[in-house]
């Protein structure tokens, strides 16, 4: 986002001088000027190989996307090397689809949820983490670390073992307490209660990022604050809402911006516990997106969906993104 | 970050697209060769075989082989780029489900006219169909496995079963008996089945006379929700309620857990499986190893066998291949009688000859041969990729059904809609 600025407010920097009328410009001046010209571009110039790499190594693939989604590309135009423009007809295939509207708003809902969850969850750690005795907060520290350290697909194979159906430590756990109708409960019956264990899961192992950053905020509060408050006899909850509310909030949003970006296109979880299934109906973007690219070889069909999917994460963190450009040269 | 992957293969294949612009298939052999350069997969032949083969290759027609050994993880990336390239290798070894999509991208050398030299006349037949397409062929047969009912010979007496069955009516009753003799072992599975074993389920479709799907001038409809499909599914639910008091769960198949590995516990009387799936159980408990055999999956009608997938490879020549001559020397040699032998001691079905004795030397290879014949494949043609390789609808199917989450002309009805769309 930088990056392009910069080049952009590189571009009237330099068609200043010509602007000026041509009478006042003597000949010294003109030197002194084609100096500065230059002395003004040099930054950019020593710059410019670092960010055309850059630009080249971020932009390129987001361009062959694009470029990709206005093609016909199956397995045979891939190995025989043919290009088979077709406008927007890979467009109108993902966007007829019926299939396409529910995984859509399954994923929105899915996302919105997962993020809920574990932005929520972060910040009730983080603020009890604040109150806690040092050496009960470190070993707090000490298991999320561990948690946030495990592979993706070793912690989604153990909740795999949890949640099994005939030898899983939860059905077995219910049974023993009583709720013997969770003898051999299968937990992975309908897409809603698979994309629930799974969004169980992706919170479980947003939490430590979640709450250590917002824990890394909060103490960053001055203690003082909290006495004045607490002389002015606030309760806990005017506390927050007053004190430590204003602080954080910038941060909150990043945190949960952040956590859409990476929740909108969770694929390994939900494609490792039941491929999308049962049945398809824990399919979400990114696993429709595979099934598409990768199973079926339609290469232009799934980057059409990787599009849509930009623009559609677009539209939910709009808000995000406006204050962010805005307050660009100010706050943040 | 995995929601990217779609962009990484979309720069992939752009890549792949530049690169691939400059190749000429230059087939025309003007230069003389020194030299084929060959892929076979991990674990298809014997090394015994090959080395042979390549010896008596290299003496006889003074060009040297280079013999590569290729895993299955990535193939088929792996081949695409490989074929897509100016200098692909001579000989290539496909799976048969793959072949049908690489023969329809151009990309395979049409053997049609050689078959004779390659003892076409023996080609088995379930492996011929998949390398066939539009009535041209695009590969020779290399080997094939197929499922076969592994069983615990032991138990089998013990529950006073005299011996295997041979239709499926006598298959229920001795998983009855095998039920009862060992009810006091609660985790105890008569038949391991678990409910989205779906090429078995292929088996009692076929059995029955139904069929996944049905091509009618070049489009394809799924046929699942046939009179006869349906009857497939029944039997597979027959099969499924009878298999043991503690069933297996519905919503997993034959690899998840791996089944030999359930066999390999000891509780398990039977179950639906490849010669490599006994190998593995028999690793892990070596006593098992004199107290199982096989028998071929009986068919409805008594003393017949059902139909049975025929999994195995196919032997390629890429189209854009400089040494397409020699290649077909190294196929033509390959074919013969004494290599095919060799396969056969190996524990595969061969390819291209019919003479299976070597084979039936095992109580499973007898049974494997014995079903081989009637072996069959999925839908030839590029597009069943999309039906086997994302969410499979028969799975689906089944497990639907078994649940009983929807009725059994509810779920053959939505499998067979996925099918005519994944094959649209």
């Amino acid at each position: 986002m930088t990056a392009v600025k910069t080049t952009e407010t590189a571009a009237p920097a330099g068609e200043i001088p010509p602007a000026l009328p041509p009478a006042v410009t003597g000949g010294a001046r003109k030197r002194r000027r084609r100096g500065g010209a230059f002395d003004r571009a040099l930054p950019y110039l020593l710059l410019a190989p670092a960010l055309i790499a850059i630009l080249w190594l971020i932009g390129f693939p987001v361009v062959s996307v694009f470029v990709t989604s206005f093609r016909q590309l199956n397995l045979g135009e891939l190995v025989r090397g043919e290009i088979v423009w077709t406008g927007f007809d890979n467009y109108v295939t993902v966007l007829k689809d019926e299939r396409f509207w529910t995984v859509s708003l399954r994923t929105i809902v899915f996302t919105v949820a997962v993020v809920g969850a574990s932005v929520g969850a972060g910040l009730l750690i983080a603020l009890l983490m604040r109150v806690l005795t040092p050496w009960v907060r470190v070993a707090l520290q000490i298991a999320m670390l561990c948690a946030w350290a495990m592979p993706i697909l070793a912690s989604t194979t153990v909740y795999q073992w949890m949640f099994d159906q005939n030898y899983g430590i939860l059905n077995k756990t219910l049974v023993q307490l009583g709720f013997d109708s969770y003898a051999n409960y299968s937990w992975f019956s309908s897409g809603t209660s698979t994309l629930s264990v799974v969004g169980l899961l992706i919170v479980w192992q947003a939490i430590p990022f979640l709450a250590f950053s917002l824990y890394a905020g909060l103490v960053g509060i001055p203690r003082d604050l909290y006495e004045a408050a607490g002389i002015d006899g606030a309760s806990g909850w005017q506390t927050f809402r007053a004190v430590t509310w204003p602080e954080i909030r910038s941060l909150l949003m990043m945190v949960t911006f952040l956590s859409t970006l990476w929740d909108f296109k969770v694929f390994a979880q939900i494609w490792v516990f039941k491929e999308g299934g049962p049945s398809g109906e824990s399919t979400t973007l990114a696993v429709l997106q595979y099934l598409e690219g990768i199973a079926k070889s339609h290469f232009g069909v799934a980057a059409a969906i990787s599009v849509l999917m930009m623009l559609i994460l677009g539209l939910i963190t709009f808000q995000y993104l406006r204050r962010l450009l805005q307050t660009e040269e100010g706050k943040i | 970050m995995k929601g990217w992957r779609g962009l990484a293969a979309g720069a992939a294949a752009l890549a792949v697209a530049v690169s691939g612009c400059g190749t000429s298939t230059n087939s025309g052999s003007t230069t003389e060769t020194k030299e084929i350069t060959v892929w076979l997969m991990d674990g298809s032949a014997p090394t015994t075989l090959t080395d042979a083969l390549n010896k008596e290759f290299e003496s006889a027609n003074g060009i040297k082989v280079k013999y590569e050994v290729q895993k299955w993880t990535g193939i088929q990336e792996k081949l695409t780029t490989a074929l897509a390239s100016s200098t692909p290798p001579d000989v290539i070894e496909l799976g048969n489900t793959q072949t049908a999509s690489f023969a329809d991208q151009g990309t395979l050398a049409d053997l049609t006219a050689d078959a004779s030299q390659f003892n076409g006349g023996e080609w088995l037949g379930g492996l011929k169909d998949s390398l066939t397409l539009n009535g041209k062929q695009y590969g020779v047969p290399f080997y094939a496995a197929n499922r076969t009912v592994i069983y615990r010979t032991d138990l089998f007496q013990a529950a006073g079963i005299a011996k295997p069955p041979t239709s499926r009516a006598e298959w229920i009753d001795a998983i009855n008996k095998l039920k009862a003799a060992n009810a006091s072992n609660p985790d105890f599975q008569a038949l391991y089945l678990p409910g989205q074993s779906w090429y078995f389920l292929l088996s009692l479709l076929w059995d029955e006379g139904g069929d996944v799907a049905k091509q009618d001038g070049g489009k394809w409809t799924g046929t699942l929700d046939t009179a006869q499909a349906k009857a497939g599914f029944e039997a597979y639910k027959a099969l499924y309620d009878a298999s043991a008091a503690k069933k297996v769960p519905a919503d997993i198949d034959e690899a998840k857990p791996q089944q030999m590995e359930v066999f390999g516990t000891g509780n398990v009387g039977m179950m639906v499986g490849l010669p490599w799936e006994l190998a593995g159980a028999v690793k892990a408990k070596p006593e098992l190893k004199d107290k199982t055999a096989a028998f071929p999956i009986p068919s409805k009608k008594a003393g017949s066998t059902a139909p049975v997938f025929l999994g195995g490879s196919n032997l390629a020549i890429p189209a854009a291949s400089k040494n397409a001559a020699a290649a077909k020397k190294y196929l033509s040699l390959l074919s013969s009688k004494k290599y095919q032998e060799m396969l056969a001691e190996g524990g595969a079905v061969p390819g291209t000859s019919k003479d299976t004795a070597k084979l039936a030397t095992t109580p499973l290879g007898k049974a494997m041969a014995e079903s081989s014949q009637n072996g069959k494949v999925t839908p030839v043609t590029p597009k069943w990729a999309a039906v086997e390789a994302g969410q499979n609808p028969l799975k689906d199917a089944l497990t639907a059904y078994l649940t009983g989450a929807k009725s059994l002309d509810q779920a053959t009805k939505d499998a067979s809609d996925a099918v005519t769309k994944a094959m649209s």
